[in-house]
């Protein structure tokens, strides 16, 4: 806590330095006096945060700030639940979605997140056995794999609730109508089951198609463009290479590039197939949808809930950019800022004044300051002379 | 007339460099009065400093670094002891940054 003496001088400081700049804010056609008044008002209140100075000021202008660690920020003031900013979870996803109506009354109860965990369950189990049993009937051992991946995103669909209901309906009836993104499911699913049958994986891509295109399962064939056919040739040639991948891989893996140019692509860049095949390991990759592939890998549940409703699917599009390229980056610099900086500057003691002498007599320094700043063990110290002696 | 900007990174320094920062991402305050406060800023604490403070403090310790560019003399030290009038303070590590009194008055 802050000692007294060295709370009146930083008030001194204070008032000292907002009326010497009230000429700047009010003469010059500089703002106005009301945001000379927010800044001051704004610096006591971090001030008072940080524990220099004393909450009890006196102040000229009149303004009290009753609770130190009122929220300044006004700008998320959309959701009621962003109030309880404890949820780690819920308020973010409600910043994130802000405009769509249906969530307002979906997260307004807090404990929405155990509501939502009950929707989370039935909505997830129901969700992933539909694709299982249409594919022509993995039980069990597909049943049980998704069940992880629901959980873990449990946040997620507790706003999706009233869509999710809407996700499995859509996705019985229009299958080829719907995106890409529950599509997805099953391709994720059979990723990670490797022991399936060639079968399962042909099923798939046949439901890839729209517009009922068949596709070619074997051997070359008389695709339309000689592009393509080179590709999916350097593809399978790829893998071949690459692993001892089945002849169904790479068959799949043709037809999935001769058929790349047919399918309308309804997002993103169109990347060239030939070199998503080389850089990443997964060979299901789907043109126009390469990122989005990982991402619903890592939740699958949010990506197909969002992408199977037809309204908000432009939207979610941009969201799913926006989140998960910052916040993949945002990771890494925030750990790297704390190795580097956070011991030297934050955590670290510091002293700043000013030096009348220094000198050194051998391994003994000796060094006069002034007007200095000391910063503690979380204290504030000022002083007005120091001497110091250090031995090297 | 230059001023040491030295005091910004204390923490009334910081809580203004972070107010006005806000001010000026929200457009409240144009950069240029920004800068004019923190310069005001630099000014007032040096004279609160020499005019409202009258306390004084030793320091003891084991000088790990020693620096002194552009007439700034950069210290770190370990195991340190600061003595005031009435307490005493220790800590494992402190940096210590100190400017040339000297410059400022001439």
């Amino acid at each position: 806590m802050a000692s007294s003496a060295t709370s009146a001088v930083y008030i001194h400081v204070i008032e000292d330095v907002i009326s010497k700049v009230r000429d700047e804010f009010i003469n010059n056609g500089g703002p106005d006096e009301t945001v000379l008044s927010e800044l001051q008002r704004i610096w006591e209140m971090k001030m008072i945060q940080a524990g220099v100075i004393c909450g009890s000021i006196d102040r000229s202008s009149g303004k009290k700030q009753p609770t130190p660690g009122g929220p300044i920020t006004p700008v998320h003031d959309l959701n009621v639940p962003y109030e309880g900013t404890e949820e780690y979870e819920t308020p973010t996803a409600d910043m994130l979605f802000p405009p769509t109506p249906l969530q307002t009354p979906v997260p307004t109860p807090l404990p929405g997140s155990t509501d939502g965990s009950m929707y989370n369950i039935p909505t997830g189990s129901s969700d992933y056995p539909t694709p299982v049993n249409d594919n022509g009937g993995n039980t069990d051992v597909k049943g049980g794999r998704p069940s992880p991946y629901m959980q873990s995103p449990s946040p997620w669909p507790n706003q999706r609730t009233p869509l999710s209901v809407d996700v499995n309906v859509a996705y019985v009836e229009g299958r080829d109508e719907v995106d890409r993104g529950t599509s997805h499911q099953p391709l994720t699913q059979d990723f990670f089951m490797t022991s399936s049958g060639k079968r399962k994986r042909e099923d798939f891509a046949t439901q890839y198609q729209n517009g009922g295109y068949i596709p070619q399962q074997d051997g070359a064939g008389d695709a339309s463009s000689e592009v393509a056919k080179a590709e999916g040739s350097n593809g399978s040639h790829f893998l071949g290479r690459h692993d001892s991948a089945t002849a169904a891989k790479s068959k799949i893996l043709a037809h999935l590039a001769r058929s790349s140019s047919k399918i309308p692509q309804l997002d993103g860049p169109i990347p060239d197939p030939y070199d998503d095949m080389l850089s990443t390991p997964n060979i299901y990759n789907y043109q126009g949808v390469v990122n989005e592939d990982y991402n619903v890998v890592n939740t699958p549940a949010p990506n197909d809930l969002q992408a199977a409703t037809p309204a908000p699917v432009a939207q979610n599009d941009t969201v799913d950019d926006d989140d998960d390229e910052p916040l993949n980056e945002d990771d890494d610099d925030d750990d790297l800022d704390d190795v580097d900086q956070g011991e030297e500057l934050n955590t670290q003691h510091l002293v700043l004044a000013q030096f009348d002498k220094v000198t050194r007599t051998k391994s003994k320094w000796k060094c006069t300051l002034k007007d200095g700043i000391m910063r503690i063990n979380n204290k504030d110290i000022l002083f007005n002379k120091a001497t110091g002696e250090f031995e090297f | 007339m230059a001023t040491f900007e030295l005091y910004r990174k204390s923490t009334i320094g910081m809580c203004l460099t972070e107010t006005l920062d806000e001010m000026v991402s929200n457009g409240t305050l144009s950069p240029e009065l920004a800068i004019q406060v923190l310069v005001q800023f630099d000014k007032s604490m040096t004279e609160g400093l020499e005019s409202q403070v009258k306390s004084k403090v030793s320091i003891q310790g084991h000088l790990h670094t020693y620096r002194f560019c552009d007439n700034v003399w950069t210290f770190i030290l370990h195991n340190a002891s600061f003595k005031n009038e009435d307490s005493q303070e220790t800590v494992g590590r402190v940096k210590i940054v100190a400017c040339d009194s000297k410059l400022l008055s001439q």
